[in-house]
């Protein structure tokens, strides 16, 4: 016998008149909606008063006052202004343009020739990415400004003389290359390592040779990823606050940053509005390009991390100008990396640094400890400690716990969430700063939060929202969706399957997320400039304000300071939970 | 145990419909396999059962329990008390085999001795005793699939579901599974679904054997019902293999229809239920496929074909045969010589088929 059971018709109106169901809304759908939502307003929420306050005549810390278009006005006819703008874009090219030469040219030769010492030469480029940028731009002032001791002992000793005046928008953009080169170099080198030898073999089947095959395929095949670094070192460019607040200082240049900065801390009174006012417009710059670097290159690049494998690829044959260039490769990477670094180090355990005076002669720890009796180092060394750990440990678990959320669930609005996770990296970090500013003050005109190390942390929390969540997410999504799911049938809620298998695998991750988050949070300035007081002082912001001004041992002895906890972080880092340095 | 019904379960993604009102009855301590092609739908309606997803709308009980009904019940997979062993195992690679079979007595909160001593006789019962303490990477495939196995018989369960459970062992041990998997089934008496696309796997494991296709269940019935009483030329096309040949219906009277195959010189008398006369189609199992040996009758419905080609399969022959137009495969375990050979299609052996057997489905796909 046979029994088919006719399947009964779909209602007239066929499919799609079936009405959605609502959702079951238990404890579990509670605590998304109630989590993505203290997320949300923690993440995008600030940015409102910025707005609120350049669109404001008074203040918002004062009352009254009125919606305005004069903080524009006064911004966009100020001539200052103007100017800021062509040194922050001269600069920006400048250096986008020579860090992706000399990113894709070395990617190139350390990954696919047999240049002698290649793996070492990398190693050296890649320094910059994990020091704290400013005691990299305190080493190039140090050594390489026409006063500076490498320049000195040049002109006096030899033949040589330094043709750059390091204290120009010239001069800055290869400070900044030395910061930025390595960044293309990392994004470069996945892509060129991820070649499939097979395709350079095709083309020397039909006949090229080995260059022409390396230039034709594989550095074509770079072509999304150079645009992709393109965009994002340029961006970089227009906001970073350090390298022009220390460079520019002595010949009066301003870029945009330094323009906002500026105006905020050392004009009486300060212009807020017109600040705020620039701080959006550099808002709306810096998504507007980034938006376009998505369009452009797809998601693909949003969670470049550094993997691929090093075999699988072969090496170009150089044949002996190999040699030349290795040693070429060397003295650059000797300029713009080792003798910065050396410099610092030397400054710092040094009464005088100059050349007529052998270094020798003048070793001292005096550097280190007026840094140590000086209450303002070492309180801006214990907060930063503890805005690092502390605050490094908090995210890393609400980055965790968000991503669950985003990734991991049925809940209704988890697209929302994971754009609301990447969209910290589209504000520049001053703007986070200021966000955070206005957002306490609106809230709190006590000032009680602010005086605390809460809103600080928050800050660059939110600010490295985005690089712990890219660090993080590769991890989670090679979880298999079936694992969670298994346990939910063996009877496990929502949270116990998290918690029990899921964050429980990822939990070498969520390490590697930790000591990255550590060390930026550690290092970075540019949230806190807006937002510190006497009493929350931070490394990084302490470093670049002296820095602006001095260059003397102290700062020097700071530097150092950052730079040898920065690396014992990454090292333990290392060993415990493979974290590599990441674009 | 409970039985297991289905009724008018709706589910899309998006635009797409994967299952199309679905109504579905597993019977108590038995087993029921969903049999389909890739796509069909089958893990869709797994996971419906076990609440990894919402379906848009029907209804789904377990015995009295319901489970699921629209939009006014959704137990979430943990209150549903299934035991599911998913296509990939999903063992849970950081807990021992011990800690694997103990998660869901844990969250039932069972007191340690007594979830000692059930984990063992469950692990017992899948022959892994002697595996207890080793990390699922010390396992090789086949008992990682069996501490899924564990794992979801652990709390009891009130239904276990299976998704396509050997498709990553190779045939032999496929093969042992299922024995394996049948006669503990039995002995358990648990009800269960079971999902694959391997037809030899359903009929011999099965109490019963539901055939879908494009969301839709084009045949329910016991594994002989599904095989020898195909309800559409699908069903007989996807369940073992069949020779599908044009013929025309002369007449038919409602228990047999006359009907006359291309190259066949007498119209055939096949039992069929159908009045209509007109172009259908017949099928014939290649195995039922009579050859008839020199000396021997040739007799009513036979027809000498030429031989296309010959393969040797181990246990049996395979002929392929050009029929007029078409091609006819016959199987014996007795080779043939010779290019030509005279073979028997018995009418108790052919099945036939009028071209719009399913009007409903059919007319349903064009819409889309
Ligand atoms: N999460 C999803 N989102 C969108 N479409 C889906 C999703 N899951 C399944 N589908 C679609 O639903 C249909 C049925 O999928 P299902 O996994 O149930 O097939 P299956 O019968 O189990 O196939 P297989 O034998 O390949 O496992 C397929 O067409 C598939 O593309
Ligand atoms: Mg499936």
């Amino acid at each position: 016998m046979t029994s088919l059971r006719a399947p009964a018709r779909p209602p007239v109106g066929g499919s799609r008149a079936a009405r959605r169901p609502l959702r079951r809304l238990d404890g579990t759908t509670l605590s998304h909606y109630v989590i993505s939502a203290v997320a949300g307003v923690l993440i995008v929420g600030p940015i409102v008063p910025v707005v609120v306050a350049s669109l404001w005549t008074t203040p918002l810390y004062e009352s009254g006052g009125e919606p305005t278009l004069a903080n524009y006005r006064a911004l966009l006819t100020d001539g200052a202004w103007w100017s800021a703008v062509w040194n922050s874009v001269l600069f920006a090219t400048l250096m986008t343009v020579g860090s992706v030469v000399l990113g894709v040219t070395s990617a190139a030769l350390f990954t696919r020739t047999n240049l002698p010492g290649r793996r070492l030469l990398a190693g050296i480029f890649l320094l910059p990415v994990v020091l704290p940028g400013i005691v990299l731009v305190l080493g190039w002032s140090t050594m390489w400004s026409q006063a500076g001791f490498a320049a000195t002992w040049l002109r006096t000793n030899t033949f040589l003389s330094v043709p750059l005046d390091l204290y120009s928008v010239p001069g800055m953009a290869l400070v900044g290359i030395s910061v930025a080169a390595p960044v293309v170099f990392l994004f470069s080198r996945n892509t060129l390592v991820a070649v499939d030898p097979a395709l350079e073999d095709a083309a020397r089947t039909s006949g090229a040779g080995p260059v022409r095959a390396l230039t034709t395929v594989s550095v074509r095949l770079l072509r999304p990823t150079v645009l992709n670094s393109t965009l994002l070192i340029f961006v970089i460019a227009l906001e970073v606050l350090g390298l022009p607040l220390v460079l520019g200082f002595s010949n009066d240049i301003d870029m945009i940053s330094t323009y906002l900065y500026n105006n905020w801390t050392n004009s009486s009174p300060p212009r807020h509005g017109l600040v705020s006012a620039g701080a959006v417009l550099m808002l709306l710059t810096v998504s507007g390009l980034l938006l376009l670097r998505n369009k452009l290159v797809g998601d693909v690049g949003r969670f470049a991390a550094v993997t691929g494998k090093p075999t699988g690829s072969r090496a170009l044959d150089l044949g002996p100008i190999r040699w030349v260039l290795s040693a070429g490769m060397l003295a650059l990477l000797s300029v713009m990396v080792l003798v910065p670094l050396a410099g610092v180090v030397m400054a710092a355990s040094t009464t005088v640094f100059t050349p007529f005076i052998s270094p020798w002669a003048s070793l001292t720890t005096a550097n280190f400890e007026a840094v140590f009796a000086n209450p303002v180092f070492t309180r801006a060394l214990v907060n930063s400690l503890l805005i690092a750990s502390v605050g490094g440990a908090l995210t890393t678990v609400a980055i965790a716990v968000l991503s669950v959320i985003a990734h991991r669930s049925d809940f209704r609005f988890r697209g929302g969430l994971q754009q609301s996770m990447m969209w910290p990296r589209m504000v520049p970090g001053l703007v986070t700063g200021m966000a955070f500013f206005w957002s306490v003050i609106v809230l709190d005109p006590s000032g009680a939060v602010r005086a605390s190390l809460w809103a600080m942390g928050l800050a660059f929390a939110v600010r490295n929202l985005a690089l712990g969540y890219s660090a993080f997410y590769p991890a989670l999504a090679g979880v298999g969706r079936e694992l969670d799911l298994a346990a939910r049938t063996a009877g496990a809620t929502y949270w116990t399957a998290m918690r029990t298998i899921v964050l429980r695998l990822v939990l070498p991750a969520m390490g590697a997320s930790f000591v990255l988050l550590f060390v930026a949070m550690l290092n970075d300035a540019e949230p806190a400039v807006f937002l510190v007081t006497d009493d929350t002082p931070v490394l990084g912001l302490t470093m670049l304000q002296l820095a602006a001004t001095n260059i003397g041992g102290n700062v020097a002895a700071l530097g150092v300071i950052q730079m040898v906890i920065t690396l014992v972080v990454l090292g333990v880092g290392r060993g415990l939970f493979g974290v590599r340095p990441n674009a | 145990m409970p039985e297991l019904e289905i009724e008018n379960l709706r589910k899309s993604f998006g635009d797409n419909t994967v299952l199309h009102d679905l109504s579905l009855t597993v019977p108590d301590g038995q087993i029921t396999t969903l049999l389909g092609p890739s796509g069909c739908g089958k893990s869709t309606t797994l996971w419906s059962i076990a609440g990894l997803h919402r379906p848009d709308s029907g209804r789904i009980s377990f015995g009295g329990r319901v489970v699921f009904d629209g939009a006014r019940i959704d137990l979430p997979p943990e209150r549903r008390n299934c035991g599911v062993v998913f296509q990939s195992y999903a063992v849970w690679p950081h807990m021992t085999v011990f800690d694997n079979v103990a998660y869901p007595l844990k969250l039932r909160k069972v007191r340690s001795a007594r979830r000692r001593e059930r984990v063992l006789e469950v692990l017992g019962l899948v022959e892994l005793g002697d595996h207890v303490d080793r990390y699922p990477h010390q396992l090789s495939g086949g008992q990682q699939q069996r501490v899924a196995l564990a794992r979801a018989l652990a709390h009891p369960p009130d239904m276990l579901l299976l998704d396509e459970p050997f498709s990553n062992l190779d045939a032999k041990l496929r093969d042992r599974s299922r024995d394996w998997l049948r006669s503990l089934q039995q002995r358990v008496g648990v009800t269960t679904v079971f999902v694959t696309h391997d037809q030899d796997e359903a009929l011999s494991m099965s109490d019963q054997v539901v055939v879908m296709s494009g969301g839709e269940i084009r045949q329910i019935g016991t594994p002989r019902d599904v095989y020898e009483n195909p309800a559409d030329l699908f069903v007989a096309d996807f369940v073992g293999t069949a020779n599908i040949l044009d013929a025309t219906t002369l007449a038919a009277d409602g228990t047999t229809a006359t009907v006359r195959l291309d190259g066949l010189a007498d119209p055939l008398r096949v039992p069929h239920a159908g009045t209509r006369t007109g172009a259908v189609s017949v099928t014939i199992r290649p195995e039922a496929v009579h050859i008839v040996r020199a000396g021997e009758a040739a007799g009513p419905n036979t027809v000498t074909a030429k031989v296309e080609t010959v393969s040797y399969l181990g246990d049996h022959y395979r002929y392929v045969l050009r029929l007029g137009g078409a091609r006819l495969v016959a199987t014996t375990t007795r080779p043939v010589d010779g290019t030509e050979m005279t073979v028997r299609l018995a009418p108790g052996d052919l099945r036939l088929f009028e071209p719009e057997t399913t009007p409903d489905h059919e007319q349903e796909y064009d819409d889309e």
